[in-house]
């Protein structure tokens, strides 16, 4: 005998996810959701955005790792609101954690929301956190082909940040090809180029975070 | 990826389902997955078969129809394609929306109710 069922599997991830975006939305908070592999420099863009946005956006911060409050530590010490998630056995910070740590923030003290997902450029493509905006990390030491290689990530990205540029002399990375393979898979995905060393390229990249920002919270 | 989780989520809706109906073994379960969803069907097989052993569910077979990824071309109209691409894969023009294709969905079951409920 054949039951019908017609059910979506998996929904709750969904519906937690619907929940953190009709909280941010009642609080006006603009979320990002920061992806990429570990050691691209996810945590050193956020520390630029935490000190470029002073005094203009009030920045808060979740921290997304399998283990330690290391992160959570560093972005502590720049004075902002911060909450580590340890997500122990789950390669990506999943929606019902968020949702809980949200609890730990203050969000009507808050206008710009980072979450940090946990490094890897695989799994974190898969699950909605409710953000406004994903914004993918790519470092020049990771090679140019990684869009191609791990397309979900980079299709479901609104940004592409092309990190530690100041390594280019010394890395087998052609800035046109990513950009092409990036481009292959989400058309409208926007890129920066950045080096958090040499500062180059960061202003246009939090200046555009501002702008979207600044469209939902005023 | 995360087949594991969602092999899990699809024995539960299926026994809770065949519970409704006298808890009779379960033969197949069909499943709509659509190809944007990064599921490896193989994957998703094996590890269902491995939740499922204990359980009314044990020995069902998945049956997994792919859903395509729907794409909107200016040119062409709506048009599938397999995987991740942008490019209309009829005229290759990239002037194409992505409109479908991550369809993660249980369709039905299939229950033996010739044979008597089991025990749990």
């Amino acid at each position: 005998m054949k039951v019908d069922i017609e059910r979506q599997i998996q929904q709750s991830a969904e519906e937690t996810a619907g929940k953190i975006r009709d909280l941010l939305a009642a609080r006006k908070v603009f979320a990002v959701n920061l992806i990429s592999s570990p050691g691209s420099g996810k945590t050193t863009l956020i520390e630029s955005a935490i000190e470029a946005l002073r005094g203009k956006k009030r920045v808060s911060v979740v921290e997304g790792d399998i283990e330690t409050d290391i992160d959570a530590a560093r972005i502590r010490k720049h004075g902002v609101q911060v909450h580590q998630i340890n997500t122990r056995s789950s390669c990506h910070v999943p929606p019902f954690l968020l949702l809980s740590a949200l609890d730990h923030i203050d969000l009507d003290a808050t206008d710009l929301l980072f979450v940090e997902n946990v490094g890897n450029l695989v799994c974190p493509a898969e699950v909605p956190l409710g953000e406004d905006l994903r914004v993918v990390a790519l470092s020049v030491a990771e090679g140019d082909e990684k869009p191609l290689k791990y397309p979900l990530v980079f299709k479901t990205s609104d940004i592409l940040v092309i990190t530690k540029t100041d390594l280019l002399p010394y890395v087998k990375f052609d800035p046109g090809r990513v950009k092409a393979a990036a481009r292959a898979v989400n058309p409208r995905v926007e890129i920066f180029e950045v080096s958090a060393v040499t500062g180059s390229g960061i202003s246009s990249f939090l200046e555009r975070i501002e702008e979207l920002c600044g469209r939902k919270t005023g | 990826m995360h087949e594991l989780g969602i092999a899990r989520d699809i024995l539960d809706i299926a026994v809770a389902e065949a519970e409704k109906h006298g808890g009779c073994r379960i033969t197949r379960v069909d499943l709509e997955v659509g190809v944007l969803r990064g599921v490896v069907p193989e994957n998703l097989a094996f590890l269902f078969g491995h939740v499922a052993m204990g359980t009314i569910a044990e020995g069902a077979r998945l049956a997994i129809e792919e859903q395509p990824a729907r794409v909107a071309c200016e040119a062409c109209g709506p048009v599938e394609a397999r995987g991740f691409t942008i490019a209309c894969p009829a005229c290759g023009s990239p002037a194409v929306k992505v409109e479908g294709g991550d369809a993660l969905r249980i369709l039905s079951i299939d229950i033996d109710d010739s044979l008597p409920a089991r025990e749990a």
